[in-house]
């Protein structure tokens, strides 16, 4: 018998078996939003994460150690199409909210207007999830980064965008303290950041919920129609010689219903091993891929110094792309910068110097998401020609941006333009080639697999918010947005995954 | 250190070699860490890095036109092979490079005498711990 109010880790020998009204399976954004939610409400609830709970006292400080103790498999997942794109996520309690920028941005309306094309406007209405995400913002002290969060770094693009008449803004982050470390990626050793690990998980247990964490759940079971549980087998985070990886089996029956928080990556393969049946399942996968541009500078810039993420424009919102700030370790940038060899090390010395700044694309493109043959999540992506100008289009920006702000020169990292470029070469990147092969993108926002929507061909959970076929089954996180946003996603993937656990406890109340 | 580990070693240090003032991967260092990444490191992560070595290794001829084993070049060639590859047509050589420098750079970025070189502090070791209740 499990007291309430437990937090369970790895764990041998006998199975375990445990019993909740709900079971939610993933802590990150949607997940920990969603189990709040729900233990706030009364109902017992039992959140199942496969990665193990680190505090900022374990974090580490290398990125060898962040992809080791904090990303999800070593951060070796990548987007396969004609490009080999990674895609960065975290496997811990608290999910990719421990690693990520915590800036807050709100569902922009025009978003919200397509998603009520798709048959979702009753549930999330423009004033439904304002309402949430300004409760959201008090609650986890949402502050406007300014004086020693910015820094030379972010102040640097601020200036430059004002100095075109561009808008351009301090971020808002969820990171009230922020000492500007500039060390998200690896965890906020300082606390500051309010990741759910922080926030709602350890609440869910002072509510006298259960957190399993070194727990991936393997199968949702699902009888006669109706999900009623999970299972799996505990997993060693850091086995030393000698000691076993797998631990023993668990299951977790649930009494009401099972909310998948399990990412845009894990949440519809998890259904696909539990033998949902759909066409649309994994389908629909999206994201929002970006690249940098470095620029180059007569002093010191430090990127190192401040927030991780301090200034952003939306200026070419409509064009398909934003430009953010984004300061990266020593270790990553060394595989940012183009090159190899003597004259890569001595563009490397340079790294004090620097500013990078970074332009996320809106893509059109859509992939699928699958179970490969071990369970893992196999993605098949590649953004579209049109993304990939979208992206030439937005590094141009950059570029021009950084020589107004004074750089001597900027390092594009595209194949097919010269390593280096000077204010007077900026053509070169109009003309830069459009494969997607050509670019360095990495992949952090991700959407769908398990979207939702009106159209059964088309979607995997319908507007009555249960995924269709199974009762008592929900999708709460990133994989069951219908389209991508345009913006950062926390905010509105923590809005959604309240509205939907707000949503089913008032319908049991109905029932 | 066995055979293939110091080709290993040595890759990373003519991936990222000394610049002017600051030091390049330190082969201690390096060694450390893929004895660190062999014991650690999932199977795909080191299955891709020893075949982004061997790759670096016998790829000389479509670089700089040698028909030998990347490290059998000169000290001039081998740069010029590093670099070639970094800019490579063939974008399974360029990715190749790309693993070679992460791992080139997660070693060359903890390297107490290159951050301090650069003005940063080094890293305090990695915690490594996590809730067991
Ligand atoms: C580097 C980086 C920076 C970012 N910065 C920002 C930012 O500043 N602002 C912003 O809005 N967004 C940002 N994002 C994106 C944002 O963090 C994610 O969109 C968001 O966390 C996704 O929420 P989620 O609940 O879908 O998934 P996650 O937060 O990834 O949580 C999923 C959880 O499910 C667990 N899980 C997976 N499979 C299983 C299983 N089988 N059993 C049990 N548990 C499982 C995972 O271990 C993980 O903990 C960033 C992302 C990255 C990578
Ligand atoms: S920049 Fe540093 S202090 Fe600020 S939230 Fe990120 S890790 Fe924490």
């Amino acid at each position: 018998m499990i007291a309430p109010g437990t937090h369970l880790a790895f764990q041998t020998g006998a199975p375990v078996e445990l019993e909740a009204d709900y079971v939610v399976v993933g802590s990150g954004a949607g997940g920990a939003a969603a189990a709040a939610t729900l233990v706030r409400a009364g109902r017992s609830v039992c959140v199942v994460e496969r990665g193990p709970w680190r505090d900022p006292q374990h974090y580490p400080l290398s990125v060898y150690g962040a992809m080791r103790d904090l990303w999800s498999d070593w951060g070796t997942l990548f987007a396969r199409g004609r490009s080999m794109i990674p895609i960065l996520q975290a496997s811990c309690v608290g999910g990719t909210t421990v690693i990520n920028s915590a800036i807050v941005v709100r569902t922009p309306p025009a978003v919200l207007a397509e998603w009520a094309e798709l048959g979702l406007g009753e549930v999330f209405s423009e004033a439904a999830v304002g309402a949430e995400q300004e409760a959201l913002e008090r609650e986890l002290g949402v502050t406007r980064m300014h004086g020693r969060q910015l820094m030379e770094h972010s102040e640097a693009l601020l200036r430059a965008l004002r100095s075109r008449g561009l808008e351009g803004h301090a971020l808002d982050r969820s990171a009230r303290d922020c000492i500007g470390s500039g060390q998200c990626l690896q965890g906020c050793r300082e606390g500051a950041k309010t990741s759910t690990n922080l926030c709602w998980v350890p609440e869910v247990i002072t509510r006298g919920g259960t957190v399993l964490s070194c727990a991936p759940v393997g199968r949702v079971t699902i009888e006669r129609g109706r999900a009623v549980g999970v299972s799996g087998r505990f997993v060693h985070p850091a086995p030393r010689r000698g000691e076993r990886r797998r631990g023993a089996r668990f299951s977790v029956r649930a009494r009401r219903g099972v909310l998948l928080a399990a990412s845009a990556t894990g949440s519809a393969p998890l259904l696909e091993r539990s033998g949902v049946r759909s066409a649309a399942l994994g389908r629909g996968w999206r994201g929002q891929p970006g690249a940098a541009m470095i620029g180059v500078y007569p002093h010191e810039v430090r990127m190192e110094r401040g927030t991780t993420q301090g200034a952003a424009s939306l200026a070419y919102r409509s064009e398909g792309f934003k430009l953010e700030s984004l300061s990266l370790p020593l270790e990553l940038l060394a595989a940012r910068v183009g090159g190899a060899g003597h004259r890569y090390a001595r563009a490397l010395e340079e790294a004090p110097r620097m500013a990078m700044w970074v332009a996320a694309v809106r893509a059109q493109a859509q992939g699928v998401v699958r179970a490969g043959r071990f369970g893992q999540p196999v993605v098949r992506y590649a953004p579209s020609r049109a993304d990939t100008e979208r992206l030439r289009a937005g590094l141009g920006r950059l570029a021009r941006l950084h020589f107004d702000a004074g750089a001597e020169k900027v390092l594009p990292g595209i194949h097919g333009v010269a390593p280096e470029l000077g204010p007077d070469e900026l053509g070169a990147l109009e003309s830069a080639p459009l494969d997607n092969r050509c670019y360095t993108w990495v992949l952090s926002h991700l959407f769908g697999g398990c979207v939702m929507g009106k159209d059964p061909r088309r979607s995997v959970v319908a507007p009555d918010l249960h995924v269709r076929g199974v009762r008592g089954l929900h999708v709460v996180d990133a994989a069951c947005l219908p389209t991508t946003l345009g913006v950062n996603p926390q905010h509105t993937i923590m809005a959604v995954a309240r509205i939907i656990a707000a949503r089913v406890v008032n319908e049991e109340n109905v029932a | 250190m066995g055979w293939w580990r110091r080709i290993c070693v040595r890759v990373m240090c003519a991936v990222l070699p000394a610049g002017k003032e600051t030091p390049g991967v330190d082969p201690q260092c390096c060694d450390e860490l893929c004895e660190r990444i062999r014991r650690e490191a999932p199977l795909l992560l080191r299955m891709t890095m020893h075949a982004s070595v061997a790759l670096f290794v016998v790829c000389p001829l479509v670089t700089v036109g040698r028909p030998c084993p990347a490290l059998w070049l000169s000290a001039e060639n081998l740069d010029r092979h590093a670099a070639g590859m970094a800019r490579h047509p063939s974008y399974l050589l360029r990715q190749a490079m790309m693993m070679l420098k992460t791992v080139a750079g997660m070693s060359w970025g903890t390297d107490p005498g290159v951050r301090r070189s650069l003005g940063m502090e080094p890293y305090a070791a990695d915690p490594r711990g996590w809730r067991r209740s």
